[in-house]
């Protein structure tokens, strides 16, 4: 019998590539192939690139040549939003073999599989489909990433998005419904609800509220976490589903900027007094949330004041944490012809601003749930023994006792935390008496 | 639904010296009005988002156009020829009327230049519509097919000459006359006098969510 061949995988960006990620390795696996780490020795490197920023580029190309390195002789597909965007720039490049693009990344094992038979490989010829994944059993996560909706129609002006990843497009509830119990069934505690903009989700009769409403009445012991969404279009009806013991009090909602002017420019679907009161009304209807964002530093135009009605916006709201991003150009967007491009220094300068504030802010969002408990989904056991996962506020807690299982739920009384970059909560289990 | 397509021309109207409509094939695309399409010349990789001028009932499809001197489409647009094709993707966007609303509210529509383009479409679309148009542009003969609306309903604010309604700003007739609170506004046109006006509405008291605005550069 021949030894099985191995495949290494490399995803980067948004957790819709993980999800897309973990559906392929879960099809590579089903196929007897072996997954190794990347940066082995592998006969197959597969990266599922990113492009939102020029970062996002750079590390994309870094792990080209990484796979590379590991093997000269094995074959490199790329896929994934860089794939995409620089489709014949990749295909110059002689440490690539295949540059699958995203319409067609759901054939990256038949392209394999094409490949080793000796075939012609032709990647316009393989199905283009961006739903067309079967659940996976096994993933590289605790949780199950479940892919509901793809593409965006906003044209935010700084977002190459829509040129990647298409029209927005959204996937049969009843695929989802399904795809969801298979993934319990196998054994997955929490799943997170995927997309590029899932806030636009439209099947029929079912908007991302329904979608949501019906996911949650799902049988069985599970929890949903909704993953990255846009500020625009959610009601109060749609925030009064996290009364719902199964929807985890955590979004992570984009602000970009408290700036009006700014938003308008980045052609944002909101405003951002529109932002801050949907914030407060969230707060205000779940004492505790965690509201988590992205922000954009140093967009075209941005002055001094603008980016200080960003800080005050985020002291006024209090996220649990932000991404900060510097603004880069993405060549084919509309901010890519605006004047007034901010200096790189002044950048990251706004950047540390924004990432101090953020780190005082995250500390003392944690540091609020000493004294009370958190439904804490194991995902690994520690080198000494004790257990960490996630609460269901998507806050890290260490469980300071030995014994316990990965992918279980335990209630934890918090009673510390630990300071540093990623201030981590600790406590022990909830015991409980008659 | 959105379609992605080869769309012929049939005709241009030359409206001044820099703007212009598109008439073209329609295809059977259906939109909502207020919803813009990506335009380009076919066969071009190069393409722009254009707010549907035309309304939702019309066989044909339009889009008005102004010139931008250093702008890679609209110059070639300008210069293709009726028969040729262009290619179209759309329609996109959620700029667009709450119809549940048309029946019993008034609307405001606040432009400036070509951002009158999407209220073109509204009026043209829902002539039940109880709407009053305010367009802001330098000049009087830039008041694109005016005719198209009614005379009652349209308020052209000239900066330039004083051959409009109001001379001055579209923001500076905002900040002159009343406005009734539950008035739905819509804003199409550059950010600054979006974010202007916007401004202008909420000291006068306009709900927030009554105002939805896009953005044109």
């Amino acid at each position: 019998m021949n030894e099985p061949k191995t495949v290494a995988f490399k995803t980067l960006g948004c957790r819709l590539n993980l999800y897309e990620t973990d559906a392929l390795a879960a099809e590579f696996v089903r196929k007897n192939y072996k997954i190794v780490d990347f940066g082995e020795p592998a006969d197959l490197y597969v990266i599922n690139t990113c492009t939102v920023t020029n970062q996002s580029d750079q590390k994309s190309r870094r792990e080209i040549n990484v796979a590379h390195k590991a093997n000269a002789h094995g074959v490199t597909i790329v896929t994934g939003c860089m794939a995409t965007n620089y489709k014949e720039q990749l295909e110059k490049n002689e440490a690539i073999d295949y540059v699958v693009d995203n319409q067609h990344k759901t054939s990256v094992l038949a392209v394999a599989e094409a490949h080793f038979n000796g075939e012609l490989v032709d990647i316009n010829h393989f199905d283009a489909n961006l739903f067309n994944y079967s659940p996976a059993d096994t993933t590289f996560h605790t949780r199950s990433l479940i892919k509901i909706q793809d593409g965006c129609d906003n044209f935010c002006t700084f977002c190459i998005i829509p040129k990647v990843r298409g029209r927005a497009t959204s996937r049969p509830p009843e695929d989802i419904f399904e795809n969801i119990k298979t993934v319990i069934a196998y054994g997955y505690k929490e799943i997170v609800l995927t997309g590029v903009n899932l806030g636009r989700y439209q099947h029929g009769a079912y908007d991302f509220e329904r979608l949501t409403e019906e996911i949650l009445e799902i049988p069985g012991d599970f929890r949903v976490r909704i993953s990255s969404i846009e500020p625009d279009g959610y009601s109060e009806s749609f925030f009064r589903l996290f009364n719902h013991p199964k929807l985890t009090p955590h979004l992570h909602i984009c602000l970009q900027s408290g700036s009006e002017e700014i938003l308008l420019k980045m052609r944002r679907m909101y405003t951002a007094r529109f932002f801050k009161d949907m914030a407060i009304k969230l707060q205000q209807m779940h004492p505790g949330f965690n509201l988590t964002t992205d922000i954009i530093v140093g967009f075209p135009g941005e002055t001094d004041d603008q980016f200080g009605e960003t800080l005050e916006m985020m002291k006024t709201i209090g996220f649990g944490h932000v991404h900060t991003f510097k603004y880069s150009v993405r060549k084919g967007t509309r901010a890519e012809r605006m004047e007034g491009q901010v200096a790189s220094h002044e950048k990251t300068q706004r950047s540390e601003e924004v990432r101090k504030l953020a780190d005082e802010m995250k500390l003392s969002f944690r540091t609020s749930f000493i004294g009370k408990t958190q439904r804490v989904l194991v995902e690994k056991i520690r080198d000494d023994g004790t257990a960490s996962g996630y609460g269901e506020h998507y806050v890290p807690v260490v469980i300071r006792e030995h014994g316990l299982t990965a992918n279980t739920f335990y209630d934890v009384m918090i009673e510390d935390i630990l300071a540093g970059d990623e201030p981590t909560l600790t406590g022990t289990r909830v015991v409980e008496t008659n | 639904m959105q379609t992605k397509g080869k769309h012929r021309l049939i005709d241009i109207r030359h409206l001044t010296d820099s703007t212009y409509v598109l008439q073209m094939e329609r295809n059977g695309l259906q939109f909502d009005a207020g919803q813009h399409i990506l335009l380009g010349a076919a066969g071009d990789l190069n393409q722009r988002e254009y707010s549907i001028y035309s309304g939702n009932r019309d066989e044909y499809l339009e889009v008005l156009i102004k010139e931008v001197d250093d702008g890679d489409v609209s110059k070639k647009l300008k210069n293709i020829t009726i028969g040729d094709y262009l290619q179209v993707e759309g329609p996109l966007g959620y700029f667009r009327l709450d119809t549940k609303l048309v029946p019993d509210k008034k609307f405001l529509f606040i432009s400036s230049g070509t951002g009158i383009a999407p209220f073109h479409s509204m009026v043209k679309s829902h002539p039940e519509l109880d709407y009053t148009v305010l367009h802001g542009v330098r000049y009087g003969y830039e008041g694109y097919e005016r005719s198209h609306y009614d005379k009652n309903r349209y308020i052209q604010c000239t900066s330039g000459d004083e051959t409009g309604h109001f001379h001055g700003r579209v923001t500076d007739y905002l900040k002159a006359h009343p406005i009734d609170n539950s008035t739905i506004c819509y804003f199409c046109g550059n950010f600054k006098m979006i974010r202007e006006a916007m401004d202008i509405l909420e000291k006068k008291g306009i709900p927030h969510h009554q105002l939805h605005a896009e953005v044109y550069f």
